[in-house]
This record gives C-alpha cells, structure tokens and sequence, in this order.
C-alpha cells in the first residue's frame, strides 16, 4: 500500500513549468531524500503535496484517497505533518502551546482535547530536550531551538507523513548528526515515513534516507536508492558547477 | 471541580472591577452615570477584543452591529407595543431580534470579508458601517432618513415610571452583565481550542493551515461572537437608554475608533486589557471633557500612535511580561 | 435625445472620474512600494481641501497655485508622519500601520477641527462655464480634469525617466535586491510614501475644484471608501490603474445617481453610496486583485 502517490503532477506559473510531471510513490515508514538544485522544483513539489498550491495536471494521493485539490488545513488531520526551512513559530506563544497546537488539530484531533494536547506537548518536550524552555515565548528562542520545536510541533500531530523543508540548512554538522540519529529513532518509533528535501546530498540525506529522488528543472532525472544515487553520473553531471560535498 | 475553578481564576479581578464599580455607582452620589460610562466602555472593549485581539484582523466596520442591535430593539419595541399582554417580554424578544439581525449582518459581511487577509480585509470592512447606514437611508427601510422614535411605545409597554428606571438604571445594570458575560466567553475561547486556533492565526496564518487548522472557520466564530455582543450592547446601551434610533448617529466610526482606542491602551488579546483600557479611557474622557471639551480624540489619536510604535502590548501587556514570574501571573491573562 | 443625454452623462462621470482617479494614485502608490494601506486616506484630502479653502477666502490665492502649496505640503506631512512613526513600523504586523494610519486621519480631522471649527463652508471661484455641446461643464470642473491628467502625467515621466523613479522601481521589485545593490531603500520608502500624501493633499484641492462646498473637518470618512473601491478596482498596487479605476468608477458614479434620481421611493445620494460600497465587496470577492490587473 502506498502512503503517498503522485502521479505525472505538473504546476505552471504563467509560462513556467516548475514542476514537470513527476510521478513518486512512499511507502509507510520509508525515509526518502528530495534532492535538488535550486530552481530545480523542489520547494514547489513539496507545497503542492501540503496543499499550498494546486497541480494543473496530474493527481497527489494519500493512503489511496485523493487529496489533488485538498485544503491545506483537510491534509494535516489526515496524517500530513510539515516544517518549514525557516521556522515558523507562534511566537507569542509558548513552546508548550505550540506543540499542543500540533496535537490539537493534527491526526488525532477528534480525539483529543485541550488538556490531552497540553500533555501530548509536555512529553514531546521531553524527547526533543526542551524541558527548560517549556513555558518561554516561542520567539525567544535561538534558532536552533526553534528548529528542534519546530520538529516537536509536526511530531505531536502524529503525522504519517513528515515533510521536512531543508531542515537541516546553515546547521553545524555535529548539530546535523545529532538531528538525524534522533529523527531516524523517532521515525522508526512511530512509523513516520519522513521525506527530507535538500538542496545538495548532504550528510543530512546520507545518514537518513533510504531512497533518493533528485529533481533537475523541474522534472525527475533519479529515483534510486542512496548509495546508487550518489554514484548515478546524471547527479554528477546536474550538480556541476555547484560545489560541494556529496 | 477544582481544576475548572482554577481554570476560569483569571475572571476574578475582572468581576472584581466590575461589582467595585457597581457598588461605587450605587452607593455615591452621583456616580452612577460615570460607572454606567465606564461599563458601557469595558463592555465595549471586552467585545470588540473578542476579534480584534484575538484574530489580528481590524473590523472598521464594528459600530454597524451595535446599530443594528439597536434597531432590532426599537422595531420589536414599535412593531409589538400594540400587542396585548406581552409587556415586558417585549423587551426580551427586541434582545433577541437584535442578537439575530447582528448575526445576520455579520454572516453577510463575514461571507465575503473574512476569505480576505489582513488589509483587504480591513478594506472591505471600512465601508461597511458606511454601506449599511446609506442602505437604510436610500432605500428608505426602517423610515429611512428619518429613524425611529420610539418613547411613547416604550411608555405604553412598560408605564412611565419604570420606562424610566429601564434608562436610568436597568439599561446599565444589562451593560454589565454583557460585560461580565463577554469576559466570560473570552476566556472560555482561550481556553479552548479555539482560542490556540485564534492565536496560531494571528501569529502565522500559513503556518496554522498547516497545521491543520480551517483559519476561516474560526475567524468567523471570533467574527460572529463579537459582532452580538456589539448588537446587544446597542440594544441596552443605546436603544433603551435614549429610545429613538437615527442612522447617522448610530452608524457613527466615532465608536469603533474608540473601541481601537480601549483595546490597544490596554492590550489587545487579553482578558484583563478592555477592562484596563475601558477604565482609563473612560476616565480619561469623563475629567477632559470637563476641562477641555471637545479635544479627546484630539488627545487620544496621537496616543494611539504611540502606543502601536512603542508600546503594542498594552498596559496589561507590559504588566503580564513584568510580572510573568509571580504570584499573579495567574490572573493577568 | 436620449443618446445625447447618455453621453453628456458619460462625459461628466469621466470629467468626474479623472479627479478621484488622481485622488487615488497616491494611495496605490504607497501600498504598492510600501505594502501599507493608509486608512486615514480622506482626511489628507481633506486637509487639501481647507488649504484651498484658505487659500482662497483668507489669502484671495486661486486653487491652481493652491494645488502646488497643497502638494509641498502634503510632503511635508509625509516626511514627517514616516519618520515618526511609520518607519518604525515596517516590521510591524499589519495591523499595525492600519492603525497608525487611522490614528493619523483622526488626529488631522482634530487638529482641522481645533482650527476650523465644524461647520460646513465653502466658497466660490466663478471663472464661467464651456459649453461642449451635449454638456455644460463648469471651468472649474474643466481646470480640475486638466489638472489632474497634468498631474498623472508628471508622476508617470518621475517614475519612468528619473533616477528617484527607477530606484523606487526597483525596491518594488525586490527591496532586498535592491537594498544589496546599493539603493536607499529607506529613502525610498519615505520618498514614496511623501509623494502618496503629497498627490493626496493636492487631489484635496482638485476635488474642491469640482466641489466646492461642504468642506468640514470629518469629510474625508466618504472619500476614504471611494478610494478604496477605487484602487481595488484599478489594482491596489498599480497608481495607473488607479487613475484609470477612477475614470471607470467616475461615471459608474454619475450614471447611477442619475438612475437613482429617476426612481420612486429612494433617496439617490444615500444609494449611490451604497452601490459603491456593494462594488467594492464584488471585486473584492471576484478579482482582488483589481480589474485592470496591476500587482
């Protein structure tokens, strides 16, 4: 069964083709890197799938139902978790709230009140290490911070998906590393299939996924596990000119 | 128990300023109409924070349901008083035909202006007050032009003497219990999920939808809920104070540039801030009108402008951040 | 006969139309590089109106010159509430310089009113009328549409052939890029938003050209609306598009208090009022993003 399915989806912008009919499948629990040079599509892919945009061909399904033209706010009760590259927080609020917020209206909203969501936040908290900045303004945060809470906040919706947006971008390697062997665990934990996008097959990818799509103007050139991906000479060819570890 | 008393703590001082002012009103002489002022301003900033603080979003539009409250009184008050044997229940059902045409109302204006964001909303609220005012006058609906008056109805219904206790007295005492009751729905929605709904939108509406939050759902719960309060208030504050009813005069920006002011002097989206913001402004306006009359907005504008650049907490606020560590923290929601 | 009184009609909502056209562009001009909305709008028209006003009864001045005055002066407000207050707003929700703008336009409206007093004046510069056949046009009126495509005019040469104008070009591109490749970008931002008070001040005066009676202190409060349909109606971003937003919404304007005027049972002006609000929320809810495109 597929978690996710997108079939030869394409989104214009006036003339421009940002995304070129690319057709994917994840399967539950699977780790997945979306590779891509700048303009390559990516961010566009990855908001078409959370609802931001909508394709003008093609169709985007989940769980086998179709959520082409879904809502973003229909997708997330459905088990479609998301960060942002740049956190985006209730900065107002404070870091429990914000990932009670997670709770509240992601998948297991129906069943969970104020209160349970108060607690589902706390023992996020407590995995993710926040436990001293629990009752801070979310805005006062460093950057860091704000990018593990961030994290916290789309695991308390329980998501079955987890679209992570260059998560790990301007992060110190240890600090990558960290981040990886601890959303690998909790991946692996709750069964999330994770889906990582990354400008370039960093560390991040390399230590996480198991599969790698690399998108090149809009289309998909690569769909392979790591390790062939990595030694694939169209990734070479595409990443060119950019440097770079890979 | 326990924990729902705990829960709804933050409404004592609330009730506790308002039973103060009460008591003040009752017992000195002379006060009353100063309390009845003060009431009407908290009750108005308790309502108009319900949205304005809650959400982010400015209705500029607002006094449009307190007129059309007040019309909803003024016609069941004219169109009935020749009923037999209703009476006072009159009263009751012009409260709920007020509370109707300002759901209404809020329902048309929300149907279009709450799909928009922050400033096209702000836009197409601007007219609304506006719009719906030079509605009754061209069209000539509710006479028009030249408004309702409705005394000797409401002399017919009630009798003279308590006709008059209602203005001078009962119409106030209903302003408080709107008050009282707005803190209360103000709480209870940020208590609530709507409440984290609210401030999550008001925060990052992108973001929100994200996270799976139906942004407009809530707007409008937020939008809806503070527009009746508004159509209750004119009822009481207004229809039955002074009982006629004249478009321009209840259509008048002048109200919802001070409930702007009330909100933000004393700190939009908390609980304790119209009622902080009421209180100063109302005094504030009460002792310059004696002494310099005519010159408050005059006053106020510049303030407004001032506390948006340097203060946009409010004075509850600055407090809750001051005071986030002690004991009182509690009450100062 | 009737073809003739439609095009007198058509005429004069165009005659009508270019003033609030002009009155608008200073609004779109500072949404467009500036994002902000001023929601005090009409009072600086009104401000423009009682200089004209004064300018005419207490110095003996004629509008013409006063439209130059206006103008200095409407900059001169610019600067000043921009670097006050607006400036340390732009990082601001925006909810913030909504109300700041409001608090503004009130504040004038006071100040105005401490001055002037609330009454309702006039006055009256009689230079004649034109007869264009199937119309009668007041001069004024004549002076007013000249004065305002004069001023669209001038205002398309700044932004296009001057150095001031592509600066501002670029920052509503892209203020970041522009900000890296040297431009001022908060000299531009307070350049523009002068220059939007600026045209407003001075389309105040314009539009005492075409009416001269019935200035007080809180006329701006109508003015405000119409602009809004206007920009929205021309694009909010595009000052062209307001221009053009005004000719269209000029004889909307005119044609229907005609209409009006002819039917039983209504009171024209209060519906005209109406309809213009009803116009704004329909393209609102259809095209925000306004009818003549612009960004």
């Amino acid at each position: 069964m597929s978690l996710l399915k997108l079939d030869h989806v394409t989104k214009r912008f006036g003339g421009l083709v940002a995304v070129d009919r690319v057709s994917l499948g994840i399967r539950p629990g699977e780790f997945i890197g979306i590779v891509g040079p700048n303009g390559s599509g990516k961010t566009t892919l990855f908001n078409v799938i959370s609802g931001v945009y909508f394709p003008e061909e093609g169709k985007v399904f989940f769980e086998d139902l179709d959520i082409t033209n879904l809502p973003p706010y229909k997708r997330a009760p459905l088990g479609i978790g998301r960060t942002f590259q740049i956190p985006r927080p209730f900065s107002s609020a404070t870091v429990r709230e914000n990932i009670a917020v997670g709770a509240m209206f992601g998948s297991m909203s129906h069943e969970t009140s104020v209160d349970d969501s108060l607690e589902i936040a706390d023992r996020t908290i407590e995995r993710i290490g926040l436990q001293d900045h629990r009752d801070k303004a979310a805005g006062t945060l460093t950057p860091v911070e704000k990018k593990l809470m961030e994290i916290g906040r789309a695991l308390a919706m329980k998501p079955k998906l987890l679209l992570m947006d260059e998560a790990m971008a301007g992060m110190h390697p240890n600090d990558i590393d960290q981040m990886v062997a601890f959303i690998k665990r909790i991946a692996e934990e709750e069964k999330i299939a994770v889906v990582s996008m990354v400008e370039h097959i960093m560390r991040a990818v390399v230590g996480m996924a198991e599969r790698v799509i690399v998108l090149h103007q809009g289309r998909k050139i690569v769909d392979a596990p790591t390790k062939e991906a990595l030694e694939n000479p169209k990734v070479v060819e595409v990443y060119l000119g950019h440097s770079r570890k890979g | 128990m326990k924990k729902q008393i705990r829960k709804y703590s933050p409404l004592i001082p609330v009730y506790a300023a308002y039973l103060f002012l009460f008591l003040i009103g009752r017992n000195l002489p002379g006060m009353w109409q100063l309390v009845a002022m003060l009431l009407f301003y908290c009750a108005l900033g308790q309502a108009f924070n319900i949205f304005l603080g809650m959400t982010g979003y400015v209705d500029f539009g607002y006094v449009a349901f307190m007129g059309v409250g007040t019309y909803g009184m003024a016609l069941a008050i004219t169109r009935l008083a020749n009923v037999e044997g209703l009476a006072t229940a009159i009263i009751v059902i012009g409260f709920v035909l007020a509370l109707f045409m300002s759901t209404m109302l809020s329902i048309a204006v929300g149907a279009v202006a709450l799909r928009l964001r922050g400033a096209y909303f702000a836009i197409a609220t601007i007219g609304v007050n506006e719009g719906f005012r030079f509605l009754i006058e061209g069209a000539k609906i509710w006479n028009g032009s030249e408004g309702i008056i409705f005394t000797a109805q409401l002399n017919q219904i009630l009798g003279r003497e308590a006709a008059s206790a209602l203005s001078i007295f009962w119409a106030d005492v209903m302003v408080l219990v709107l008050a009282a009751l707005a803190a209360f729905v103000t709480l209870f929605y940020m208590r609530s999920k709507i409440g984290y709904a609210l401030t999550a939108l008001r925060e990052d509406e992108d973001a929100a939808k994200v996270m799976g939050i139906n942004v407009t759902k809530y707007k409008i719960i937020a939008f809806i809920t503070s527009a009746c309060f508004a159509g209750l208030l004119g009822a009481s504050s207004w229809a039955l104070k002074t009982p006629y009813v004249f478009p321009p005069e209840v259509f008048e920006i002048h109200y919802t540039i001070e409930a702007i002011i009330i909100v933000l002097l004393g700190g939009a989206g908390t609980l304790l801030g119209p009622v902080a913001g009421g209180l100063i402004y109302g005094i504030s306006k009460y002792y310059l009108s004696v002494f310099l009359p005519g010159i408050q907005l005059l006053i106020f504008a510049p303030i407004i402008i001032v506390i948006i650049v340097l203060f946009p907490e409010g004075v509850v606020g600055m407090l809750k951040s001051r005071l986030k560590d002690s004991t009182l923290a509690r009450f100062l929601i | 006969m009737v073809l003739e009184q439609l095009a007198g009609n058509l005429v004069q909502g165009v005659v009508l139309g270019s003033v609030y056209g002009m009155a608008t562009m200073g609004l779109s001009l500072i949404f467009g590089v500036l994002r902000v909305v001023n929601v005090g709008h009409g009072a600086f028209m009104m401000v423009g109106a009682f200089i004209a006003l004064w300018f005419f009864n207490f110095l003996g001045i004629n509008p013409v010159i006063a439209i130059l005055a206006a103008f200095v002066i409407g900059m001169g407000l610019g600067f000043l509430f921009y670097y006050t207050a607006m400036s340390r707003l732009i990082k601001a929700p925006e909810l913030a310089t909504l109300l700041a703008t409001f608090a503004m336009g009130v504040l004038l409206q006071e100040i105005v009113k401490l001055i002037f007093g609330s009454e309702f004046r006039g006055y009256n510069w009689a230079v004649g009328k034109i007869s264009l056949g199937i119309t009668v046009l007041p001069n004024t009126k004549l002076l007013a549409c000249v004065g305002s495509g004069v001023i669209a005019i001038l205002l398309y040469l700044w932004v296009n052939k001057t150095r001031a104008g592509s600066a501002m070009r670029s920052v509503v591109e892209d203020s970041e890029g522009a900000r890296v490749c040297g431009v001022n970008v908060g000299g531009v931002y307070a350049l523009s938003f002068a220059l939007g008070i600026g045209l407003t001040v001075a389309s105040g005066v314009l539009l005492t050209m075409f009416i001269p009676v019935g200035i007080n202190p809180y006329m701006g409060g109508g003015y405000t609306l119409k602009a809004f349909v206007i920009a929205v109606l021309g694009g909010l971003a595009s000052p062209y598009g307001a221009f053009f937003g005004g000719l269209v919404f000029g004889i909307i304007e005119n044609g229907s208090y005609t209409l009006f005027a002819l039917m039983e049972g209504v009171e024209p002006f209060a519906l005209t009022r109406f309809l213009s609000f009803v116009i704004l929320l329909a393209i609102l809810l259809i095209r925000p993003t306004g009818l003549l495109g612009g960004k």
